[in-house]
């Protein structure tokens, strides 16, 4: 059980804060299907940065002395610069969606298409290979906390509760979520959010109201670029073993699902990415998951095809959405530039 | 606020991470010392190396093989290059031919090819340039019709020996709870041996101690030996549900499996090279000597006595020196080195033998072992 909820955690909320970068441009009136791109290049920015820290010796003192505090430093560090890579990466489309006027449909498509080529180059030019990898050790032995860390025993009981929440887990999971509730509040409680949304649904009423529209449209795809590239590292970070390789195994596109069956709204979006990252979790070890402890792996002697478990996260996808999509309602404004003439 | 606040954590970075310089020891000459890519002064590469599927630097079966070409070039002044034929893991017959077709035109003499996935494309290679000679590693004989092409080695190792060296091991050691995660989805040959030695050993150690053990099977999520997230979920729940020791047995899925196994305090065998130095939770590693053969058999062809490897296929094993446990760089502490050098003895002068024949194996019918197959 505690092995199935921090699984589901570890792949539902790179889903989640990925969701959230898709509203807060979607918000704005820009179409962000760029998320994929943008999260395969946060995610080679943030190893790439861990990568050239080792590689420097600046934690490795850190490292030897067990001082975990500075290797969560580091993490953040590498979270941040992830983040503002993937802001920069989304000036692209924020530029031709916004100043060219283009169709955000197929400049976000180009941004997929731009991405994984673009690092995929690097790679092989910095490391001469196809996967970038930290540069000496690995992801759980540098930035995991668990209760060693901590200073129980190895043995230590810390009940239930700790197995689950502080025991092998990565400080990402929780930052993620913190900045998930934070920006959430940003979007629905704060002016700032209240004008951003208004560009979304009617800009040229917000426009007339002095609300200088083009800036808040850049806002919200900047701060959708940054979330996507945070995103897209913890990803890596968490169940890739901090490597990058072009390739976030379609998270960006399943971010875009999870998106649109939370129709728009963070509490909801935070229960769809859970209930894919549940059965993303299920697909992968459904044969050493032991729901209620009694040592019977059941999900693997029902006798159903593996191919079956593989294929449950994407059959949700669609059957979710088919149930779900004649409810949701887009922001009106999405996907049309905004011209001021226009009344 | 926020900037006083961030310039702080900055600064307390800073200052944890002072002194942080590592000393990296001298070695003597080491394959990593050696550039990956050279140029050559007229453009022309005599030494060249077609890669298997996953990367070149995947801290195994390539770069070990690759490793081989690099020391024996440098050591005589010689001109090499690798390559890698197009589309990765799903490289067709014909990518491996061009590439092995590029290096033949670029002046090669001597092509070393890894990986048996590379039949097809080398037969028709080596009937294309027959002046060139090629190294088959992991590989065999190859024909054109009945005749044996004269300008192919096949070099390959006894797998099932160091797998059964390190189940035997482990066992030893005191673990009951085993993993094997390999590579090619079952269709690897090498990855075959490798496994099927392994319970063996794994068997014969738990009957010599009087135990039972188990032993997860899997060629899951290892098709392209590569690391993935389903890769490291599946190998989590493994150590979660008591897993002590995985066999990783498919280059770069190494790291996926060792990422698990430090997450969880378990503990990894790696393959093909020492890993030793990837990751601190490697316990050992089943080895095979693939530098040495490589350049054992471009030796032999800068000797003028090509004609003693050439059309034939060269099996290497524990009597070669050629497959083993890397004794110095083992973090075991129950079997010791004496007890290892006691069983590498037997195999070399043939009073214990490791069965290969994987094909028509039941691995699920050992006394000692209970092998669950997990797909």
């Amino acid at each position: 059980m505690t092995f199935l909820i921090q699984q589901t955690l570890l792949y539902a909320v790179p889903l989640m804060i990925v969701a959230l970068a898709g509203v807060f441009a979607e918000r704005s009136g820009i179409i962000n299907l760029a998320l994929e791109g943008i999260m395969i290049f946060g995610a080679f920015t943030g190893v790439f940065f861990v990568n050239v820290v080792q590689q420097a010796g600046w934690f490795a003192a850190a490292k030897d002395n067990g001082n975990w505090i500075a290797l969560q430093g580091f993490e953040i560090l590498a979270i941040l610069v992830a983040a503002l890579c993937g802001a920069i990466f989304s000036l692209l489309l924020a530029f031709a969606a916004i100043n060219l006027k283009a169709d955000q449909t197929i400049s976000g498509t180009a941004l997929n298409l731009l991405a994984p080529a673009l690092v995929l180059f690097l790679i092989r030019i910095l490391a001469n290979q196809s996967t970038l990898y930290m540069s000496e050790g690995d992801a759980a032995s540098w930035f995991m906390i668990k209760k060693t860390t901590l200073g129980f025993d190895r043995t230590a009981d810390i009940g239930a509760l700790g197995e689950i929440f502080i025991n092998k887990v990565y400080l990402a999971t929780y930052l993620c979520i913190l900045v998930y509730i934070i920006l959430s509040v940003l979007l629905y409680k704060t002016r700032f959010g209240l004008r951003l949304r208004s560009c979304g649904e009617n800009p040229q009423a917000a426009d007339s109201l002095g609300i200088n529209v083009y800036r808040m449209r850049y806002a919200g795809t900047i701060i959708s670029g940054a979330l996507a590239g945070m995103g897209g590292f913890v990803y890596a970070l968490t169940t890739a073993n901090c490597s990058a390789n072009g390739d976030v195994a379609g998270f960006g596109f399943l971010a875009l699902a999870v998106m649109i069956f939370g129709n728009w709204k963070p509490g909801n979006i935070a229960g769809a990415a859970l209930l894919f990252g549940l059965f993303k979790c299920i697909a992968a070890s459904y044969a050493s998951i032991d729901i209620n402890g009694d040592g019977v792996y059941m999900l693997a002697q029902i006798g159903l095809s593996s191919n079956f478990y593989r294929m449950l996260p994407y059959l949700i996808t669609m059957v979710v959405l088919a149930f779900t999509s004649k409810k949701s309602r887009a922001p009106k404004a999405e996907g049309v530039p905004y011209d001021k003439g226009q009344r | 606020m926020k900037k006083k606040l961030l310039a702080l954590m900055l600064s307390a970075v800073m200052v944890v991470s002072m002194g942080a310089i590592t000393v990296q020891a001298e070695e003597s000459v080491s394959a990593d010392d050696i550039e990956d890519t050279m140029t050559s002064d007229d453009g022309t590469y005599e030494i060249a190396f077609v890669t298997d599927v996953g990367s070149l630097k995947d801290k195994s079966f390539n770069e070990g093989t690759w490793n081989g070409v690099k020391l024996y070039a440098a050591e005589n002044g010689l001109s090499y290059k690798y390559y890698q034929p197009a589309n990765e893991s799903e490289a067709t017959d014909d990518d491996r031919y061009d590439a092995m077709a590029a290096a033949c035109e670029a002046g090669a003499k001597v092509v070393v090819c890894a990986g048996y996935l590379q039949e097809a494309a080398l037969t028709q290679a080596a009937i294309d340039y027959p002046d060139v000679q090629f190294v088959f590693i992991d590989g065999y004989t190859l024909y054109n019709g009945d005749d044996a092409l004269a300008n192919v080695a096949g070099i390959n190792f006894q797998e099932e020996q160091c797998g059964y060296f390190a189940g035997y091991a482990v066992v030893m050691e005191g673990f009951t709870e085993l993993g094997f995660s390999g590579g090619g989805g079952g269709t690897n040959p090498a990855c075959c041996r490798y496994g099927y030695g392994f319970v063996q050993g794994a068997n014969d150690a738990a009957a010599a101690l009087g135990t039972t053990v188990n032993i997860n099977y899997s060629w899951l999520y290892g098709s392209s030996y590569s690391a993935s997230a389903e890769l490291q979920t599946m190998v989590s729940g493994w150590y979660t549900n008591g897993t002590e020791v995985v066999f990783a047995c498919g280059g770069a899925m190494f790291s996926s499996i060792a990422a698990a196994a430090s997450a969880n305090d378990g503990y990894v065998i790696g393959v093909d090279v020492d890993q030793s130095s990837e990751s601190d939770t490697v316990i050992t590693s089943a080895m095979k000597g693939l530098a040495a053969a490589t350049e054992y058999a471009i030796g032999v062809y800068y000797d003028g006595e090509w004609d003693t490897l050439g059309g034939t296929t060269t099996t290497l094993g524990a009597a070669d020196g050629a497959v083993g446990l890397p004794t110095d760089t083992w973090s075991m502490e129950n079997f010791t080195a004496d007890d290892y050098a006691e069983l590498l003895a037997e195999v070399v002068d043939g009073t214990l033998v490791v069965d290969n024949d994987y094909e028509s194996a039941d691995l699920t019918g050992f006394e000692n072992a209970v092998v669950t197959i997990v797909e």
